[in-house]
């Protein structure tokens, strides 16, 4: 039905000229689920587009075709090509953020494509189809969320709005480019095992883009492997796993995320815990809360309890990891501990010293000593300041001059791995993990104790993220660091982490050792993360028991009771009154915050 | 509902202070003058008056009180509706010039001044704001939609000629040209609407680059957003994006500017009024200002003041209403 072939895609810019798709060909029968995996820059994008004919400029299909029914696209008149997109491929993007009119209600943009695309519709039997499918997608109460604005749906629920959008008019084709990338994995797990059924149900033909094989190996049947915009292997999705035949998707499946089985890294162990050491940073029941102006009454604001009464102790040399989805407050108890905001209640002592004791240049200096390293790599470097004036920028503030400080910029340079002829560059033009060497420099150049790393790796390709993993490592040996890492991803915390804490809506609910954690953790929430986790090997933890429905409630109106007993398969009636206390388990086995514990 | 009330409630108040601030300065500058020259006094009463008719006119108007009382008694009376009467207008709206005469009454109230000029400039700006509108929208868009390409160039040029115009030359050209030469259009003074026509041109083409470059850069950055790439790629039509999707998106912006350039408006009535001799606020205004007619001066300060307050409340309110992510 949908037919590429020989397609060629270059990119013509006056400077340059690269080709982005070299000779692609492959078709799609009228049902079926087809995977096309490949890196970042491998041309998934692209050729999803190319496959509703749309290929920008400065992008130039120099050769080949995709026709569809037997109709070649690009011979196709404007007017044509519109209907045959609305009508014959639903095409979802990877930005769910964005896929929508930010003022428009989501329902009515949905009609409105379905009343365009399939003239006559009257405007009720366009609703009463939109409302239909927001069910089906398991939109919660979808009459009321059809006229809610796209700012007020979760990344999770416009996936599913844009899910209906393309389904709306009943496509013979979806084309899903990479759409569980920029979500949760337990929201992830939800849209791909909603897309499985939708195949089934809808009669459909997908053609899903994505960068992870154990996604793939989720839900489709036929795999296309795409390097460097070419096919360089296909087959059943079992058989190239099983016997891949080209080392580039050998390598794919190498460097995807291991968490249980045979060759497994785990951390080396931490310095052994000296019975009386002092923890190095003691977090005690800390509670940030927001206050938001409340839109529908006259007077009042409402509180948004971003982190609510969270304990933790990182002691020397340990590697500390805190996990949970997106709003579980991480990113506000990674402000707190670095002491970017002040919280409402509750103490963070570092090294002994109580930090809102602290004042002037006793903070300051203090401040030297726990240093942040954030995920976007991009946008937390001057871009009109040489690499070298940046990691000397953070030397000024503490009073670091002249000639010592040049030589400590420089050492710390290659420690990280950046060359001297980086020292008068602009970060222009350097890569993502070029740019995080910087930071780490910026960082490290004030000789640190503890690195607190808020998602520092997330978009880092694998090759990158492994080799600041060593560096991390090689420092931590050298400098005796700590470090705690904040992450949604778990993988990398299996591997790099001695203790777990988990997170879920501003409090601690298991926090345990990595072992524990990855093999016998205590409670649901912890198993339905790890459940949902794709991976290649067999997860301990089968899916269609663990894994939750529905998404996190809200911080603003926060259930009593147990946090988590909404989601929650093992909830009684007491989860829903009473709120669980973290209570140690005994035997060096950390603690949990459940009633009903797995034990 | 209840945030709207609250923000009306809100910035109401904020007006209020606002205006009150602007009343205050222009009350105390007008009297900082201490040279005792030119008191209001001696406006009123003309040069030939006896120092003691002075004294007595000054002690009865209240002009002995320090400033700070004077002020309290006239914004009393301003909340009473009641903003003065002018030194120098006669009801007749004629310039009395100084006289003797105490008889207050035949001078002008200086609300009547303003309810005489005050519509004779909305309707100038009206049309002055659709010329602009005219040449804006299909400049700006046509430059927005093709970005790079000649109309973006045209739209560019054009603006930068519109900029270096000064606008009192402008206008002389414009008068000399199309009335005194040609006939065409009728200017100097007001008989009927046509009269409107030439100066509302000169301040639409001062204002009009404001707008293409305002419309074309949003347009642009709106066409670019994924969503309006995805559109097209829903099957939805081009003119449908763009005046369904496009335009909704691009209004916030183009209504904030629309809001500050109230006050570029009501600045540039100033001068083309004068100009043309066309009797509204702004000539009003450049009259008051030379005879020194203070009450006049604060009553079109505290007008304009509100109507820039006013025109700002509504732009955010109509904001807020097509862009439910807008803060109010």
């Amino acid at each position: 039905m949908l037919d590429v072939a020989g397609l060629s895609v270059e990119l013509a810019r006056e400077t340059e000229s690269r080709v982005i798709l070299d000779e692609v060909s492959f078709s799609v029968p009228e049902r079926g689920l087809i995977g096309i995996v490949g890196e970042s820059g491998a041309g998934k994008t692209v050729l999803g587009r190319a496959l509703t004919g749309w290929v920008p400029e400065p992008l130039r299909q120099t050769a080949g075709s995709v026709s569809i029914d037997g109709r070649v696209l690009t011979t196709l008149k404007p007017e044509e090509l519109r209907q045959i997109r609305g009508r014959t491929i639903g095409y979802i993007g990877s930005d769910p953020g964005t896929s929508f009119d930010p003022t428009i209600p989501i329902g009515v943009q949905i009609a409105q494509k379905l009343r365009a695309v399939v003239p006559g519709t009257s405007r009720d039997a366009a609703k009463k189809r939109v409302l239909d499918l927001l069910d089906q997608v398991r939109i919660p109460s979808a009459a009321r969320r059809f006229d809610e604005y796209p700012y007020q749906f979760s990344g999770g629920m416009l996936q599913r709005a844009a899910i209906v959008d393309a389904l709306v008019a009943k496509p013979k084709i979806l084309i899903c480019d990479n759409i569980t990338q920029p979500l949760d994995v337990t929201i992830a797990a939800q849209i791909v095992r909603l897309l499985r059924g939708l195949e089934r149900d809808l009669a459909t033909a997908i053609v899903f883009f994505t960068a992870s094989i154990p996604v793939a190996k989720e839900l489709i049947d036929d795999l296309l492997v795409l390097e460097k915009g070419r096919i360089i292997e296909r087959g059943g999705i079992g058989a190239v796993i099983a016997k891949p035949v080209s080392p580039h998707t050998k390598r794919l499946i190498d460097s995807s995320p291991r968490i249980w089985g045979q060759n497994v890294d785990v951390p080396r162990p931490a310095p052994a815990k000296e019975a009386k050491s002092e923890p190095l940073l003691l977090v005690a029941d800390v509670v940030k809360t927001y206050r938001v102006p409340d839109r529908t009454r006259f007077t009042g604001t409402l509180d948004v309890k971003a982190v609510r009464g969270v304990t933790l102790e990182i002691r020397p040399g340990e590697n500390v990891g805190l996990v949970g989805e997106s709003g579980c407050g991480k990113s506000t108890l990674s402000r707190l501990l670095s002491w970017i905001e002040e919280p409402d209640a509750g103490r963070i002592v570092f090294q002994g010293k109580d930090m809102a004791s602290l004042r002037g240049k006793e903070r300051l200096a203090m401040r030297r000593r726990f240093q942040l390293l954030l995920q976007d790599p991009y946008n937390c470097l001057p871009p009109h300041l040489s690499v070298a004036r940046t990691i000397r920028t953070s030397l000024d503030i503490h009073g670091v001059k002249g000639a010592e400080a040049r030589d400590k910029v420089r050492a710390v340079m290659h420690e990280v791995g950046l060359k001297d002829e980086d020292a008068e560059r602009l970060p222009i033009g350097m890569s993502a993990g070029q740019r995080q060497r910087v930071n780490i420099a910026r960082a490290l150049v004030l000789e640190p104790t503890l690195l607190i790393l808020d998602e520092t790796l997330s978009s880092l390709d694998p090759a990158e993220q492994s080799r600041l993993i060593d560096l991390f490592e090689r420092l931590q040996v050298k400098h005796g660091l700590t470090y705690l890492v904040i992450s949604h991803d778990l993988a990398l915390v299996r591997k790099v982490c001695n203790r777990v804490a988990v997170m879920y809506l501003g409090k601690i609910v298991e926090n345990a050792g990595n072992a524990q954690i990855f093999d016998q953790p205590s409670n649901p929430y912890t198993r339905a993360l790890l459940s949902a986790v794709p991976v290649l090997d067999k997860g301990p933890f089968n899916p269609a028991e663990c894994l939750v429905e529905g998404e996190p409630p809200s911080p603003i109106n926060v259930p009593t009771g147990c946090s988590f007993a909404s989601r929650c398969p093992k909830a009684q009636d007491l989860c829903r009154t009473d709120e669980p206390a973290f209570t140690p388990l005994g035997d060096g086995r950390g603690g949990v915050a459940c009633h009903f514990p797995f034990v | 509902m209840g945030f709207v009330f609250r923000f009306l409630l809100r910035r109401a108040l904020q007006g209020v202070v606002i205006m009150l601030l602007v009343s205050m300065a222009i009350f105390t500058i007008l009297r900082w003058d201490d040279s005792k020259k030119d008191t209001p006094a001696r406006l009123i009463l003309g040069p030939m008056a006896t120092q003691d008719s002075i004294d007595r006119k000054t002690e009865e108007l209240g002009f002995n009180d320090p400033i700070p009382v004077q002020y309290l008694a006239y914004i009393a009376n301003v909340f009473r509706g009641d903003l003065g009467t002018s030194y120098i207008r006669a009801e007749s709206g004629m310039s009395l010039g100084a006289t003797q005469d105490d008889i207050q009454t035949q001078r002008a109230s200086v609300m009547r001044l303003m309810t005489g000029s005050l519509p004779m400039t909305l309707q100038l700006a009206a049309v002055a704001l659709f010329i602009a509108m005219l040449i804006a929208v299909p400049i700006g868009v046509a430059a927005g939609l093709n970005q790079g390409h000649w109309p973006d160039r045209l739209a560019v040029y054009l603006s930068s000629i519109f900029v270096s115009l000064p606008n009192f030359w402008l206008g002389i050209v414009l008068a000399f040209l199309l009335t005194a030469q040609l006939g065409w259009l009728p200017s100097i003074g007001y008989k009927g609407f046509a009269y409107t026509i030439l100066p509302a041109t000169v301040i639409a083409i001062e204002m009009a680059p404001l707008f293409i470059r305002s419309l074309s850069v949003s347009i642009a950055a709106a066409v670019r957003q994924n969503f309006i790439a995805l559109a097209h790629v829903r099957g939805i039509p081009s003119h449908t994006i763009f005046l369904r999707n496009v335009l909704r998106n691009i209004a916030v912006p183009n209504l904030n500017l629309f809001g500050v350039q109230i006050g570029a408006l009501l600045g540039g009535v100033l001068i083309v009024e004068y100009i043309f001799n066309y009797p509204g606020f702004g000539l009003l205004t450049v009259q008051a200002v030379s005879q020194r007619d203070y009450p006049v001066i604060q009553g079109i300060s505290i007008i304009s003041s509100a109507i820039f307050v006013i025109a700002n409340i509504l732009v955010d309110l109509v904001s807020a209403k097509i862009d439910p992510r807008v803060e109010l």
